[in-house]
């Protein structure tokens, strides 16, 4: 093994993907929470061969939700085709909140709130007013 | 003068909204087995909720994140989801037996089967989530809870033995008869009654929804420091009539009209009418504020839009998360259980879990990042630690007290 490259300088801000954006909420152009940020997805390094030096460091390709959360606490790995992903370029700002420049609503990550609201609750009587 | 209103407001329905079903039957209970041996502990359990909730109040404030938020991103995931879980059956335990004080208070109002009174009960709960807004909501059955000063104006109508309870109080000791496992069991579950984590959850999800910002910390630290502590007099009065009334008799408190016995003794009817109208609103107000902090919880952990701000179909499995638990809340009810005994069980519960939701709310109070020059003072923080302290230690002795007690039979 190796002693690793110090880490290049950067200008910009530095997150700390465990700690600035792992489990931290994900908010809309308009406020409305999207989903928790359940894990990332980064692009594809190869596993099990030795990196060539000078190989550009991988990147985050995208948000996680959905099914990953459980293999992310129970262990495994859902299959790609089962993560909803949030493309890094819709991400607008990191702070407190991850805040998207989209709206949530049109995600794939908010189908099962489509699905609740126009199945369920918009046929309550009231479902589709605001409280008095 | 409007500020003014809104400062009264907020105490009066602190006050009211302190005690629920959990505190009515467990002080009752303490009070007629051990006199006011135990007020110590509820002293103790103010002062806690006071620091908590006051904290909680401001992260969410300054930041706009409410509790359960912080809870999963500052434990992670795995942590996060064990006090998700915990939570999360405990109010749903504190929510049935909310519903059914409920039920069980409109029976002693008109003599119907608190069976048939429980679907009505949780179908007004379920309405007013669905159509009234939050501050209408708060404010209305807070106000009504206040009634239940009737408890302490019975204390003074029944000529009690004042150097006696002052002595109870005062210089605790184990009753004769009782054992000390008993005496620490209710301890524990006097203090997991005050300190139920929904009410941090609720507080903190509450300044979200009326878009608290930094100039109203000033105005919930005093609703906070002056309304739980008056709160916390009624539950001691509760304990009172029953140590002056049921105690001497060697009545054990097992039922809600026991609870209300002494207040009838006091005062009468219309006494009785007061502390009818009280329990109603004290234990609808805790229906209402369980089954939205169940759809706090979730929805915060998960991510999902929440808030009674929003109209239902803009925060869907919000909605339908509150809906199904108080569905399932009505299957427990149905199997005839006995309220007050959901009750005493879901307050030891509390405890249990009460450092998993109290230790972030310490830690991100702290964060600058969140806070920013509102950061916890070092007095915060030291009153902070040590009563970290005194929650793990209830926490981890709830289950083996139960056990050993055989749940302070």
């Amino acid at each position: 093994m190796t002693e690793l490259d110090p880490a290049p300088e950067y200008h910009g801000q530095v997150l700390d993907a465990e700690l600035n954006l792992l489990d931290r909420q994900v908010l809309d152009v308009d406020e409305v929470p999207v989903t928790v940020v359940d894990d990332l997805e980064l692009s594809d390094v190869p596993w099990g061969e030795p990196i060539p030096p000078g190989t550009p460091a991988p990147v985050i390709t995208a948000l996680l939700s959905g099914p990953v959360l459980g293999t992310r606490i129970f262990g495994g790995r859902p299959p790609a085709s089962r993560l909803h992903r949030i493309a890094w370029r819709h991400v607008a700002d990191v702070g407190i909140v991850v805040r998207l420049g989209i709206r949530g609503g049109e995600l794939d990550v908010t189908w099962v709130e489509r699905w609740v609201r126009d199945h369920i609750i918009a046929h309550i009587p009231g479902g589709r007013h605001d409280p008095e | 003068m409007k500020r003014l209103l809104g400062v009264a407001l907020g105490i009066l329905t602190a006050i009211g909204g302190f005690v629920d079903i959990g505190d009515l039957v467990t002080n009752a209970v303490v009070g007629s087995r051990f006199g006011l041996s135990l007020v110590w502990v509820v002293v103790v359990g103010v002062i806690g909720i006071c620091l908590f909730a006051q904290m909680s109040g401001r992260v969410a404030a300054v930041s706009g994140r409410a509790t359960f938020e912080i809870i999963r991103e500052r434990l992670g995931p795995r942590a996060g989801l064990a006090n998700l879980a915990a939570s999360f059956l405990i109010n749903l335990l504190t929510l049935t037996a909310e519903v059914g004080g409920v039920a069980l208070a409109l029976q002693l109002a008109s003599s119907v089967e608190p069976t048939l009174w429980v679907p009505v009960a949780a179908f007004a709960v379920w309405l007013v989530i669905w159509r009234v807004k939050f501050s209408v909501m708060e404010n209305v059955t807070g106000l009504l809870g206040l009634t239940l000063i009737v408890f302490a104006v019975a204390v003074f109508l029944l000529h009690p033995d004042w150097a006696e309870l002052a002595g109870q109080a005062m210089a605790p000791s184990v009753p004769a008869g009782e054992t000390g496992g008993a005496y620490w069991y209710y301890a524990v579950a006097l203090f997991g009654a005050a300190m139920t984590p929904y009410e941090v959850f609720f507080f903190s999800s509450g300044a979200v929804e009326e878009k608290w910002t930094r100039k109203d910390i000033s105005q919930s630290r005093l609703n906070v420091v002056i309304g739980f502590p008056l709160g916390g007099i009624l539950s001691i009065s509760i304990a009172a009539c029953a140590a002056i009334v049921l105690m001497p008799r060697g009545i054990e408190v097992t039922t809600l009209s026991q609870v209300v016995q002494p207040v009838v003794e006091a005062g009468g009817k219309l006494a009785l009418a007061f502390v009818l109208v009280g329990v109603v609103a004290a234990t609808f107000g805790a229906a209402l504020e369980t089954t939205l902090s169940s759809g706090y919880t979730l929805a915060q952990f998960f991510g999902w839009s929440w808030g009674k701000f929003r109209r239902p179909a803009q925060a869907a499995r919000f909605h339908i998360a509150m809906i199904v638990c108080l569905l399932i809340g009505l299957g427990i009810l149905a199997t005839g259980v006995d309220p007050i005994l959901v009750t005493e069980y879901s307050v030891v519960f509390s405890a249990v879990a009460l450092p998993l939701t109290y230790i972030p709310i310490l830690i991100v109070a702290n964060d600058k990042q969140y806070m920013g020059r509102d950061v916890n003072g070092r007095l915060t923080n030291a009153f902070g630690m040590i009563y970290l302290v005194i929650i793990v230690v209830a926490a981890v002795a709830a289950i083996p007290l139960m056990i050993v007690t055989g749940a302070g039979a």
